[in-house]
């Protein structure tokens, strides 16, 4: 490691001119929005930033922002890094995004009611009916159900990148259980503490409503009958690697945090077991995967979920959130169609562009995709977190015929899209003591309930910290900043 | 509120309260043992053996010669042994992170920071020259949680639990001082000589349990062993007294059971029989088989947690 110098933060800057740099144009210049942060950061020498850089860890693990790493000898607490330089989004540039999102999850909405209902847009030949026969997310068991207030998808986390043309462009939406949202709010409280004076020089929203916003959805689609809903958040337990995410998220709401065997099934309805007794659940927002929700209908072996609890669901007696089933329109091959399942439901154009995607189990497609592994980004179509990706101009030649028997033996399960530039910004990397730019990208939150929907003005933007690296997600080794989205 | 989350909550409670006890042992009697008054209680050896007698008395069994740094590691900082002062930290951590959903964010934090400060430690520090500086640190802390339990949380149903371990550990926690001290003062005089009554032991007591200046300030006397264990077990206005823990308790359960007349099988009749016995005891009941009287006591406080485990988590 570098010692620190006393030398301004930005003395040994270099941006890739291959990659839109989100601090700098160009020529140089810094960027309208930025210039003021600028100014305000090239007064740090580098011994200053050191200095913050510590005391923001300090403050995520005294918050106990934190996660489990478990190895042979010992269990390690880390924090998800964090940096101290945020990104800042214009408040048109966000207007755009914001719109984009909310048309994204809605047009998922009626597409998910409409695939487990009439199935319009397969009849009309619009999204083919093998890509939804084969997905392992689509639950059969859903078919013709109506969720209350008609929602499936009612938290959203929509994945941006900005490209070399500075428009965003959406790498994925996540439909299941987008997490991520708690470190938009703990990044936005250890920068407040770290760089209080900072945000005198800017006005952008806060991030903190997210919990008062999450559960008046939820309430929203309570149960039929039911006056003022108990609504819980259902968790794995501590030892999950989301459980901070949970526990702030039931604390926001001033909700309780349950586990599977806090709650318990008594004629067809959902209770908790309390000091008091049993207490009744109207709605559960559940960070637990479909599969392991009920032992007596999917998963037997789960010991995480609740037996009988899809009954109960079924019969309207209590509300899942997201539904269960949702994650058939999460499926990667769908984002190929996104843009006609907006046109068909909507009957609008996209707002947000899609990265152009080839989808293996297309004949003539898989043939060009097999042609060109080494321009293009491999993803299996069900995994989250960064895992099975091949960036194609990584790969060593025998890793590329590797690729292609892969691919060849399950077309289905790929996708291929171009290797997107995403932008990078100036990011404080603790082995060099300096500055250097990081790709980024951006997930955005949005929720919709019955007649209510809302999309957090901020959202989490991950940092792949190793150089030159395109893959942000945590589980890689991905770091995260701090958000702002400027008021007019 | 979750009967799993309550039980979390009850246990947070009571490492909290364990932690700041043992540190305090630790803390008065090394330190006050320097200026003991004759051979014995200055002696290493005595005033280790007292300080892992209440840490666990099990650990003394077996062992002849007490080693001093591994003593105040063991107690202190040592995260294998279920009774060190680290362990209840990070057990009161772990309890508060179960529950972290329903306690103050200044509350979690404080237990957050607590617990990093304590097993960053250094360990060498420690055991060399820092007994001073940790335990203070620890009791300063520990107070600083209670003084956010406090001021910080709704005073309902997470309050009540968290409070019943406290008074509950309390409670054990201040009998096995007295009986540690009570111990310390008949070695003392079996091998000294001195009086078991005017034992500079009572003392001792006095500050392990922060009472010392309050106990001089309502007898105006010396302390005696009547006057001390009179203040200390059936004083209602000393704060770390049995009496007053067993009224904390009666109180808090009774918040929780909200039943006039409580089944006679609950913790709430039972806390209630437990108060009302020693609110007509006198100093000369118990001194007159004190040893049978701490057994009986920790006995009842045990049976008291059985039925708060029955009542309130046993749905979990």
């Amino acid at each position: 490691m570098k010692a620190p110098t006393s030398l301004p933060i930005f003395s040994s800057y270099e941006f890739d001119s291959r990659f839109y740099d989100e601090i700098f144009t160009n020529n140089n210049e810094v960027r309208e929005v930025y210039k003021t942060l600028f100014n305000l950061f090239s007064e740090y020498s580098v011994n200053d930033f050191v200095n913050l850089n510590d005391k923001a860890k300090d403050a995520f693990f005294n918050q106990g922002i934190t996660f489990q790493v478990y190895s042979d000898q010992e269990t390690k607490e880390k924090i998800f890094p964090f940096d101290l330089f945020p990104r800042i989004i214009g408040h048109e540039e966000w207007c755009k995004i914001e719109r984009g999102a909310l048309q994204r999850s809605k047009a998922l909405n009626l597409f998910l009611w409409d695939l487990y209902h009439d199935q319009k847009i397969i009849k009309q030949g619009i999204v083919p009916k093998e890509l939804i026969d084969s997905s392992a997310n689509y639950l059969k068991q859903m078919q013709g159900f109506n969720p209350p207030g008609g929602v499936y998808n009612h938290v959203s986390g929509t994945d941006l990148i900005k490209h070399l043309d500075g428009e965003y462009y959406v790498l994925e939406d996540n439909i299941r259980c987008p997490s991520g949202v708690s470190y938009v709010v703990g990044n936005r409280s250890a920068l407040k503490r770290t760089l209080f004076g900072v945000f005198n020089h800017y006005q952008s929203y806060n991030v903190s409503d997210y919990g008062e916003n999450l559960l008046e959805v939820i309430e929203s689609v309570k149960p039929k009958g039911v006056d003022l809903p108990k609504c819980v958040v259902l968790t794995p337990g501590v030892y999950n690697s989301a459980y901070y995410e949970h526990s702030f998220l039931a604390k926001q709401m001033g909700v309780e945090l349950v586990e599977g065997r806090d709650l318990f099934i008594e004629n067809d309805f959902v209770y908790m077991k309390t000091i008091k007794g049993l207490e009744r659940v109207d709605v559960i927002y559940r960070r637990v995967d479909d599969l392991f929700i009920d032992p007596l209908e999917f998963n037997k072996d789960s010991l995480l979920g609740v037996p009988g609890l899809f009954k109960c669901y079924m019969k309207g007696k209590v509300c899942l959130v997201n539904a269960p089933g949702t994650g058939v329109a999460d499926d990667k091959a769908i984002y190929t169609y996104m843009p006609q399942i907006i046109k068909y439901y909507l009957d609008e154009e996209p707002i947000l562009n899609n990265v152009h995607t080839y989808h293996c189990s297309r004949p003539d497609e898989l043939k060009y995709v097999l042609e060109n592994v080494d321009k293009l980004v491999i993803k299996p179509v069900d995994e989250s977190g960064g895992y099975g990706i091949s960036i194609g101009n990584k790969l060593t030649k025998e890793e590329i015929e590797k690729v292609k028997v892969t691919i060849k033996e399950s077309p289905r399960k790929y996708i291929a899209q171009p290797i997107m530039s995403l932008s990078t910004h100036p990011t404080y990397i603790e082995e060099e003591n300096s500055f250097e730019p990081r790709h980024v990208d951006l997930r955005t939150f949005t929720l919709l309930g019955k007649d209510v929907d809302f999309v957090l003005k901020g959202g989490l933007t991950r940092v792949a910290l190793k150089r030159g690296n395109l893959v942000v997600n945590s589980s890689q080794g991905g770091g995260s900043k701090d958000t702002w989205v400027l008021k007019k | 509120m979750l009967a799993r989350v309550a039980n979390n909550l009850f246990w947070m409670g009571r490492y909290i309260e364990r932690s700041e006890h043992l540190a305090r042992y630790m803390n008065v009697n090394y330190f006050s043992s320097l200026d003991a008054p004759n051979d014995i209680s200055q002696s290493r050896q005595f005033v280790l053996r007292s300080m892992l007698f209440v840490a666990d008395e099990e650990e003394i069994k077996d062992i002849k010669e007490l080693d001093e740094q591994e003593v105040l590691f063991d107690i202190g900082l040592n995260p294998d042994k279920p009774f060190s002062i680290v362990s209840s930290i990070n057990n009161a951590q772990q309890n508060a992170n179960g529950a972290r959903d329903l306690i103050s964010t200044e509350l979690y934090e404080s237990i957050n920071t607590l617990k990093r400060t304590v097993n960053n430690y250094d360990k060498n520090i420690f055991v060399k020259n820092g007994l001073f500086d940790f335990t203070t640190m620890v009791t300063t802390n520990v107070a600083s949680l209670r003084t956010k339990i406090r001021g910080t949380l709704l005073h309902d149903e997470v309050y009540a639990i968290i409070m019943l371990g406290i008074y509950i550990e309390r409670a054990n926690q201040v009998i096995r001082i007295i009986n540690s001290k009570y111990n310390d003062a008949l070695i003392e005089k079996v091998n000294f000589g001195s009086s078991l009554t005017k034992s500079y032991e009572w003392t001792t007591l006095l500050k392990c349990v922060e009472s010392y200046d309050m106990m001089r300030r309502y007898y105006r006397k010396v302390p005696t062993s009547h006057t001390v264990l009179d203040f200390l077990i059936l004083n209602p206005h000393c704060p770390r007294s049995i009496m007053n823990s067993l009224k904390c308790i009666d109180s808090y359960i009774g918040y929780l059971s909200k039943e006039e007349f409580p089944d006679k099988d609950s913790a709430a009749f039972l806390i209630g029989k437990l108060k009302y016995e020693h609110m007509f005891k006198t100093i000369e009941d118990v001194q007159g088989d004190l040893k049978g009287f701490i057994e009986k006591l920790v006995d009842d406080l045990s049976l008291v947690g059985e039925k708060m485990d029955k009542d309130y988590f046993s749905l979990y």
